[in-house]
């Protein structure tokens, strides 16, 4: 392994060493073994069962009770994370903006300690909020807006903080050539500073996005959930999402519901892990986590 | 001074998340009040969590309605959140130390940036997909080999799918932090005579202590709070305390979103309100835990830069 | 980069709008909403595509919650129908007095068991309530010995398993333990949920589907579940145990004990419908049949909602129940004068 692994032993003393230290990297190589064999074995699993399950009509139908197809679940889960999508984006964009150009003060870091204090609130909490506030109190019912809105809370301060992050890797220098021109805070935000920073922009967006489409928690008490699609309403209305059938259809005793839930489970995976690997392998050196 | 509307605009934009964060909390605050006046600290020290005898009439406890023989305590599930945490813990750290030293001293920089990937992909599995390979694999598993009475819904289930999801986090912060040791403190060790990986465990491994802390901290405000594939293989303890791995447990997390339909028959609306106490003990437990992963995150940075 | 993400927002935009477009091409339907109980939850299944299939337009969502979510959410207005085995508490109706609880069918619980090699268990409420307070913990107990003569018990710990959601069958489950055990009557008592007593190993499952897989996965457990599972519970290889009824006969849920059972309350039946028909009387009547209830708030959204909830609530009464969606699910029709209660209480609904 190394140089002085390869020097013929002088000593028990030093052969315990060498042994010892042998010993030691076997037990990490299976530390990393065990960490990634349990993903492989996931990916493995859910792509084979839920590929047996694969069938257009999966695409074409709607859930009827525990069989059909995913129509409405698929339909469901673009809606509502379109809808926090467009909730979150403007939200966390500007905050991002607020943090990185103008906020090197107190207020700054009190807004930073509390938008990570809301990206560790469990997503229970805040699932549990909606559905007291929205649901029942304001009488939306289950529905997509109030869906969109937990969704929304959930990774505003995560696209806040990732679009601090890549504003602040724009070197000052074109700021203040920017502002040196006469441009006014908006121009030098979204003609200068911005365009250089996209791509750490939309990779948070589209983190942001794998994490809304692979939500569950917040969602239950929310979406509710609907055998039809989108009904055009926002309120009043219960729309379906794919993690709901994985949690629900998993718990059915039938292999027909199994079947669904393994192939909306192949479904939100490849999504998630699509847009990880290809965020990845796109910004290699940047990391966001 | 100039009056300037951009910067307002941005501003407003980002005090909406401490706008949100202090709506959540207060609102657990008062929605919960009533329920923290009738519980009292008896809430978070008793095993019995009993919704009452709905189909008799409520009575009134100190002033407030409730259905009769109602009484929640929460011991259980905090108890039920701890352990799992704890051994998740237990079983992610050594792994991910394992795991991250390899990556960062025996693989090549060449396929390093593949595994890494690998490692840090577990971290954005959605957790029901985790709930679901813990229904289908782990808990039959469990089930035929290890329990005693055959059954693999439980305490060790729901510690090793946390430990799964959480091992990339303690991993990656630690592979981040052994990639910055700097090269004359490795090199000083190898012409002391240590051996490769004497040097990574008597000379790196004390400089990324702190950072290693953090990354465990954070670890463990996120198993403190996962709820979805907790819920799924847990075997939803109630009214027990776990005396084996193999015994059904509830976190604060997965009994939240198990009951919240149970307590809205409640014509008192108590048990609602005591979910909502949960929620608020569950809400400080994680924001605990997350301030100190901070301070020390901050903490290991200042060290490193002295370095 | 910016031209990409502008892309992605149109095309995500234009499906956003094609679905509205497809929402508002049937305006006239009203869409209906049911949830609740998962023991009725396959007869829904039934009745929606037979319903839909012959009233063009209607549109009815059903999902398995549980009876605790169904008579909740339809108390709070987010769905139209709840669906319970459990009726409404006099505290709940006191409180909300726009609430029926209209039965539409007649449902019975099976206690099934996974014991290898054992198919011919009987039990008693007593013996039901030892298990669950985790007095009784193993199956030779000799409670279980002498209810069953001649059967070989193995020498294992039971594991018991109940609903974690609120759920009607634990709520007519715990009342036959009730009527029939004096002990749990007075400490545990009936609910859609109840404290369940500390007992090493008891497992929590949701809704009678996870009852049923929980029961299979796990060798020598015990679980309550709804009668209309009975075709999956044989499929798991499940027994069903024979039940000790008020008359001190062990049965089985069959068409001829359910009906026994039922016949008992066709005329004692009140006007809201809300009465127990555990643990009662005859020779041959099984011990846990129950109505199947639609929560019902009189209140509904608009005119068009409530007419839609009135037809599809009385086709269920009617037509929905004849044996051919019954017989699927093994339940029995309402007998003809309760099916008249039941119209009557279709009729408040504005």
């Amino acid at each position: 392994m190394s140089a002085s692994a390869l020097k013929s032993p002088r000593s028990a003393h030093e052969l315990r060493r060498i042994i010892t230290s042998q010993i030691g990297w076997a037990l990490c190589g299976i530390g990393l073994l065990l960490v990634i064999a349990p993903l492989l074995d996931i990916v493995g699993v859910v792509a084979w069962r839920g590929l047996s399950a694969f069938s257009w009509h999966l695409f074409t139908e709607n859930t009827t009770g525990p069989n059909g197809g995913l129509l409405n679940a698929i339909e469901g889960t673009l809606l509502i994370t379109l809808f926090a999508m467009l909730i979150a984006i403007p939200l966390g964009v500007g905050a991002g903006i607020h943090l990185s150009e103008y906020g090197k003060n107190r207020l700054g870091s009190v807004i930073r300690f509390m938008s990570d204090t809301l990206t560790g609130t469990p997503s229970i909490v805040l699932g549990y909020f909606s559905y007291i506030v929205m649901i029942i109190g304001f009488g939306w019912g289950f529905s997509l807006i109030a869906a969109a809105i937990t969704l929304a809370i959930l990774i505003v301060p995560y696209l806040a903080r990732i679009t601090e992050l890549s504003l602040q890797q724009v070197p000052n220098t074109m700021r203040e050539a920017a502002y040196a021109l006469g441009a006014k805070d908006s121009t030098v935000v979204f003609k200068v500073v911005l365009p250089a920073a996209a791509s750490g922009v939309i990779t948070g967006a589209l983190l942001a996005l794998a994490i809304s489409v692979g939500e569950t928690a917040p969602l239950i008490y929310t979406a509710g959930w609907s055998n039809y699609g989108w009904s055009g309403h926002f309120t009043h209305s219960p729309v379906g999402y794919l993690t709901y059938v994985i949690w629900t259809f998993i718990d059915q005793p039938d292999a027909k519901s199994h079947a669904l839930a393994f192939a909306a489970a192949f479904l939100v995976m490849m999504v998630v892990l699509a847009i990880n690997i290809g965020v990845r392998l796109t910004v290699r050196r940047t990391k966001f986590n | 001074m100039k009056l300037r509307p951009f910067r307002l605009a941005v501003l407003g934009l980002s005090l909406l998340i401490p706008a949100a964060l202090c709506a959540v909390v207060l609102f657990l605050v008062i929605y919960s009040g009533q329920a923290i006046f009738f519980n009292g600290l008896h809430f978070l020290t008793q095993i019995s969590w009993n919704l009452g005898d709905m189909y008799s009439d409520p009575v009134t406890v100190r002033g407030v309605q409730v259905p009769s023989g109602a009484n929640y305590g929460i011991l259980v599930f905090i108890v039920g959140t701890l352990a799992s945490s704890a051994i998740a813990i237990l079983i992610a750290v050594p792994l991910a130390m394992g795991a991250a030293i390899f990556l960062a001293e025996v693989v090549s920089p060449k396929i390093r940036p593949i595994l890494s990937m690998l490692v840090e992909l577990i971290a954005v599995v959605p957790s029901v997909v985790f709930g679901l390979w813990g229904i289908a694999v782990l808990v039959p598993l469990i089930g035929h080999y290890l329990a005693p009475n055959g059954s693999g819904y439980g305490l060790l289930a729901a510690s090793i799918v946390l430990a799964l999801m959480i091992t990339p986090i303690i991993a990656s912060t630690l592979l981040d932090a052994l990639l910055q040791v700097p090269r004359e403190n490795r090199e000083s060790a190898f012409a002391l005579g240590a051996t490769h990986f004497e040097v990574v465990t008597k000379a790196m491994m004390p400089m990324v202590r702190t950072t290693l802390i953090g990354g465990i901290v954070l670890a463990l405000g996120r198993a403190l709070g996962e709820t979805m594939a907790v819920l799924m293989v847990s075997g939803g303890g109630l009214n027990i305390l776990p005396t084996s791995l193999f015994s059904p447990i509830s976190t604060i997390a997965s009994f939240v979103a198990g009951q919240l339909d149970s307590a809205q028959t409640d014509s008192t609306n108590m048990s609602v309100r005591a979910l909502s106490e949960i929620a608020l003990v569950l809400f400080f437990i994680t924001l605990g835990v997350n301030a100190c992963a901070k301070l020390l995150s901050t903490g290991a940075l200042r060290v490193r830069k002295r370095a | 980069m910016m031209n990409l993400l502008r892309a992605g927002a149109a095309a995500l935009a234009i499906t956003a709008a094609v679905g509205a477009v497809q929402a508002k091409a049937d305006t006239t339907s009203v869409p209906l909403v049911e949830t609740g109980s998962s023991l009725l939850y396959p007869l829904f299944n039934l009745w929606v595509p037979a319903y839909t299939a012959s009233h063009p337009g209607a549109d009815i969502t059903t999902t398995s919650t549980g009876s605790g979510a169904g008579i909740a959410q339809s108390l709070k207005g987010l769905v139209n129908i709840g669906a319970s085995d459990a009726y409404l508490s006099d505290s709940m109706v006191k409180a909300h007095s726009n609430m029926l609880s209209i039965p539409l069918a007649i449902a019975s619980q099976a206690i099934n068991y996974n014991l290898p090699g054992i198919t011919n268990l009987k039990l008693s409420g007593p013996i039901l309530a030892g298990i669950y307070t985790g007095k009784i913990t193993k199956w030779n107990d000799p409670a279980i010995a002498a209810a069953n003569p001649g059967v070989t018990l193995p020498d294992h710990v039971i594991i018991p398993i109940h609903r974690l959601d609120g759920s009607g069958d634990t709520f007519i489950f715990t009342q036959y333990l009730s009527d029939s055990d004096a002990s749990w009557g007075s400490t545990v008592k009936f609910g859609t949920s109840v404290s369940w007593p500390a007992v090493a190993g008891g497992l929590g499952a949701n809704g009678n589907p996870g009852m049923v897989a929980a029961a299979k996965a796990n060798p020598y457990s015990i679980a309550y579940i709804g009668v209309s599972f009975a075709d999956q519970v044989a499929q798991a290889g499940l027994g069903q145990a024979e039940l000790l009824n008020k008359a001190g006969n062990y049965v089985l849920p069959t068409e001829a004990t359910i009906s026994a059972a039922a016949d008992s309350f066709a005329n004692s039946t009140p006007a809201d419908e809300r009465v127990s028909m555990i643990f009662a009387p005859g020779a041959q009547a099984y011990p846990i049949v129950n109505y199947e209830y639609a929560i019902i708030n009189t209140h509904q959204a608009s005119g068009a909602v409530a007419k839609a909830v009135r037809e599809f609530l009385t086709w269920a009464i009617t037509e929905g129940n004849s044996m051919s969606f019954l017989k699927k699910v093994h339940f029995m029709p309402l007998p003809p004068a309760v099916v008249e209660l039941s119209k009557a209480q279709i009729a408040k609904i504005k």
